[in-house]
């Protein structure tokens, strides 16, 4: 991608402007971001009676169950193909079939199977798509015959995108292969994107109280399971097989991601002319009445005096603290690039100055992103979005370029960078485990905001206090 | 027979011989499960790759090194910050990591030009270190990439820099068994004998397959240092590039996890003439012996008594306080290799456990050997259990507590089964006399934890006990225990500090005379 530059205009003889450029190196140092399999994965486990096959070398699996279990404290399902020297030289498709039929076998639950591609398979030319074909005619018609199952391949090699285009592929090969035109069902699709539980619960509260009915994908509710007196050994997503059926009798779809679910939307609008809408991400005051007044277009329903009352609750805790704490705060800010975004406006509503966004990975589209125009129009002091970038990027201005940072946000696999150089950090995104229990809570809707600038507020006072930096100003507010 | 069919199991017949029960009359010629062996497709197995094993396990201990992972981003960023491999400089193997990022357009047309960048890169963002090693990984070994060749250019290009490359593929092997062994004797071939180190003592050993999880290293290296004993490197835990390079010079290899380590030390025995000395950190009994066999190989047993007399007088009474509560818990030891057999027995005899089961990921037949060899008559040994092995071994066995990795253990977790991490450790280091105070600490934390204990009371069906707004451990645990237990003075609970580690970088140790 070029680099692109928008000067904004000079303010005493200083030139403001904010950039979009890419790394400038080739190689990265701490990412970002994981492979395209793990964000499939994400995606599998928000689906029941589900069950991945990661078709690969079983590091790709097992540590992507870690990361997802460091995250949320919970173990998950998700199984190998295994493949070892011998499907590496001679094709390891037959590892795909005995893989398939291990799990029907032992999993008498399981109907959704999608089999997910690595680079190693993808670089050997497994034909996943034929295999899926021949265990259809073949096994699940005979030893299965009776049992509704369904194999999905999905095609994540390693070396192309992200964990988000992953994740993104993954949602539309779902809804693809499920939706399924019967009556209109009166409701709307939502494709919440990369989130956590809190912030579907947060979401589902706010289409309740405008009395709206939505298929949410993915119901992942459930990642936050109870340790029950009978015992259940697995947390696992909501979403059913007739939820991703149904999305092709909505009216109407909200895909609150440009980059996680936007596939799937324009899916379900090409083919069942569902209308989609795409984003904003409803991070901040701003972009969830933008939410609030895309539905009531969406649904015809009013937005209700509650919510009226829910905003207002926010904005007061809000406006104690933005001009005293918040204003002027120099923020850097990683992960998901819709995240970022969000977060970047919200942190602007706050009076703060966002300086560096890091997006990282290397899509091409991030120029047109209507929300990075607006910031590269308006903002009037020096901000610098990096695309395909590493921490390398945060760290190295930090230590050897003079920049001066009051907060991080971003995920837990940064968290050196500030513990290193002594500036607060929000953990906010994926992952975020050396933090306790972060996924309960929600950073969309107006308690997502609520919450954020109040994590915000108080990282900032526990720094003055461990500093000793005016840390008695916090005797009288 | 002794093999244990799981019921779960039933339809995938290959894993009858996986798992056997220790009987009383058997000998190991019948009672070995069968190890490293293909992992079953589908079985969800909690295996690793071989990239792992080389790369996550073993290189990336050492501390004074960049460590590039030559492929997509997914494979370094997965395993980066999920162990708890510490060094003594600041941690810079756990705080950085390198991936050269190959994308499709490399698949297509190769990855050396953007690999040789990438280390070019590398070296100038860090222009304090001059080491590095690269591994492989499924992408780049299928493209046929030749990373040895990359590295000697840039080595003949910039003359201060030292590079180590490991082909080690994830698809390598059954787990990442097949990395450990392919990093050591990649290391020996390239690296062993290029540094000439400064000999400082009449004793000096390599110290080997120990990775410093939470400073197990640090600790053991105080006792080697208090015994006047020169450790030339460490392999890899806390380990230095340069030192790890001068390994032929050793007297003794001193081997912790024969699993993972034992083919360096069996190739500097053939090419170095280099014994091996096999040794066990873990338990007072166990170390004590071990402090002693090194001790005798070098003349200097005196040293090594004053060690064990003075630790064991200080810990002991802490040990026993914590054995005579965890008398007659079961346990399963579920750890990945090595620690089946160094725990099998001690736990028993130390903390008064009883193991009644014990399973390895990705260890051969000869861990389980030993691991059987050492553990109680009914244990369930296990290869390479899958999720709902485990499971039903669970609900079986109905042990008081699980080591073993995270994943397992949060299903534990949901079975109401405390779990301890057995790589990683909850609170250590468990190593050391100290170290093995810390873990029965632990256990007997886990053990008897009253929030644990809620977990079990069904409010909408049970009594509701109106046992006050509290319990302590101690509630529990010494409800039946004699007043000579509960009241001695001669037992305490433990009572070192949380960080153990620091202090010993403060430390002076005694100057022992060189003789030559």
């Amino acid at each position: 991608m070029s680099a692109k530059k928008k000067e904004y205009g000079t303010f005493n003889g200083i030139t403001m402007n904010c950039e979009l450029k890419t790394k400038e190196r080739s190689g990265v140092i701490n990412p970002i971001f994981t492979c395209q399999p793990a964000g499939a994965q994400f995606a599998s486990i928000g689906i029941r009676d589900c069950i991945g096959i990661v078709h690969g070398g079983q590091g790709c699996v097992m540590f992507v169950r870690l990361l997802i279990s460091q995250h949320f404290k919970e173990s998950f399902e998700i199984a190998s193909s295994s493949v070892h020297e011998d499907g590496a030289v001679f094709g390891a498709l037959n590892r795909v079939e005995e893989a398939v039929d291990v799990l029907l076998m032992r999993y008498p639950d399981v109907k959704v199977i999608p089999i997910i591609t690595t680079c190693s398979t993808e670089v050997i030319g497994d034909d996943v798509d034929g295999v899926v074909i021949k265990l259809n005619e073949e096994l699940l018609s005979t030893k299965y015959a009776g049992r509704e199952v369904h194999l999905i391949p999905i095609h994540c090699p390693s070396f192309v995108g992200s964990m988000v285009t992953g994740y993104d592929t993954a949602v539309k090969d779902f809804v693809a292969y499920f939706a399924e035109k019967s009556e209109p069902n009166g409701k709307i699709n939502l494709l919440t994107g990369w989130v956590n539980p809190g912030d579907v619960t947060e979401l589902k509260h706010l289409l309740s109280e405008m009395e709206i009915d939505a298929t949410v994908l993915f119901e992942i509710e459930g990642f936050d399971s109870p340790l029950m007196p009978d015992g259940n050994h697995v947390s696992h997503g909501n979403t059913t097989i007739a939820d991703l059926k149904d999305t092709a009798n909505a009216y109407g779809t909200y895909a609150l991601n440009r980059y996680e679910g936007t596939k799937a939307a324009k899916y379900l609008e090409n083919k069942f002319s569902i209308p989609s809408i795409i984003g904003p991400t409803p991070i901040g005051i701003r972009n969830t009445d933008t939410f609030l007044k895309n539905l009531k277009k969406m649904t015809g329903k009013p937005i209700p005096e509650s919510l009226v009352r829910e905003r207002g609750r926010a904005l007061d805790a809000l406006t104690d603290l933005v001009h005293m704490f918040l204003a002027d705060k120099k923020v850097a800010i990683y992960g998901n690039p819709d995240l970022v975004i969000g977060l970047a406006e919200f942190c602007l509503d706050l009076e703060m100055k966002p300086k560096l966004l890091l997006l990282g990975d290397d899509n091409v589209t991030y120029g047109d992103d209507p929300r990075i125009k607006a910031l590269q129009e308006n903002v009037d002091y020096d901000m610098e979005i990096v695309a395909n970038a590493d921490l390398w990027d945060l760290e190295d201005r930090i230590a050897n370029q003079g920049l001066e940072l009051d907060l991080i946000l971003g995920h837990s696999k940064g968290r050196f960078v500030a513990i290193d150089h002594n500036i607060p950090m929000v953990r906010v995104g994926f992952p975020t485990y050396d933090r306790a229990g972060l996924h309960r809570y929600p950073v969309v809707g107006y308690g997502g905001a609520t919450w954020l600038a109040e994590q915000m507020a108080n990282a900032l006072f526990t720094d003055m206090e461990y500093k000793k930096n005016k840390e008695w100003v916090l005797n009288v507010w | 027979m002794p093999y244990h069919e799981f019921d779960c199991s039933k339809c995938i017949p290959e894993r009858k011989k996986h798992a056997v029960v220790k009987g009383p009359e058997d000998d190991l010629t019948k009672a070995l499960p069968l190890g490293y062996l293909n992992t079953i497709p589908g079985s969800i197995s909690e295996r690793g790759c071989a990239y792992c094993g080389a790369k996550h396990v073993i290189g990336t201990p050492m501390k004074d090194v960049i460590h590039i992972s030559h492929g997509p981003t997914g494979c370094t960023y997965d395993t980066w910050q999920t162990k708890r491999y510490i060094s003594d400089n600041g941690n810079f193997q756990l705080k950085r990591t390198f991936a050269t990022d190959v994308k499709e357009k490399h698949i297509v047309f190769g990855a050396e030009k953007l690999l040789k960048q990438n280390i070019i890169e590398a070296f100038k963002a860090f222009p304090d270190i001059r080491r590095m090693t690269i591994y492989q990984t499924c992408a780049t070994a299928l493209i046929g990439d030749d990373i040895d060749a990359i590295a000697q250019e840039v080595m003949d290009e910039m003359p201060d820099v030292d590079i180590f490359v490991c082909n080690s593929p994830g698809f390598g092997g059954p787990s990442q068994s097949g990395g450990h062994h392919k990093i050591n004797i990649a290391w020996i071939n390239q690296k062993v004998g290029n540094v000439e180190p400064e000999i400082t003592s009449d004793y000096v050993i390599n110290y080997v397959g120990e990775y410093n999880i939470q400073g197990d290293q640090e600790v053991m290296l105080d006792y080697f240092k208090r015994m006047g004993i020169q450790v030339l490197s460490s392999f890899t835990g806390n380990g230095s590039y340069d030192d790890l390079r001068a390994m032929h010079r050793a007297h003794l290899n001193v081997l912790e996890c024969a699993r993972s380590a034992e083919y360096i030390c069996n190739e500097l025995r053939v090419r170095y003439g280099i014994p091996r000395l096999d040794i066990d950190g873990f338990g007072f009994e166990p170390l004590s012996s071990s402090l002693m066999k090194i001790a005798k190989f070098f003349g200097i047993e005196e040293r090594a008594q004053k060690i064990i007399d003075e630790e064991t007088a200080r810990w002991k009474p802490e040990l026993e306080w914590y054995k005579e509560r965890l008398k007659g818990k079961k346990i399963c030891l579920w750890p990945g290799g090595s620690k089946l057999w160094h725990w099998a027995n001690v736990i028993h005899e130390e903390m008064g456990l009883d193991v009644v089961s014990v399973y390895t990921k990705f260890g051969h037949q000869g861990d389980m050997e030993k691991g059987i060899a050492r553990c109680e008559v009914g244990a369930l040994a296990i290869d390479d259990p899958n999720e709902l092995e485990g499971l039903e071994a669970m609900y079986k066995l109905k042990p008081d507590i699980i080591l073993t990795g995270k994943r397992p253990g949060e299903v534990a977790k949901k079975i109401r089964v405390p779990y301890l991490n057995a790589h990683a450790y909850h609170n250590g280091p468990y190593k050391g006399y100290e170290g093995w105070v810390r873990f029965a600490r632990d256990i007997y934390n886990a053990i008897y934890s009253p929030i644990h204990r809620l977990s079990y009371l069904d409010i909408s069906k049970d009594e509701i006990p109106e046992d006050g707004g509290f319990m302590t451990q101690r509630m529990y645990s010494d409800v039946n225990l004699p007043e000579e237990v509960t009241k001695s003075d001669s037992m305490r609970e433990y009572t070192g500090k949380y960080n153990i580690i620091d202090d010993l970088h403060k430390k002076e140790y005694p100057e022992f005379n060189k003789k030559q």
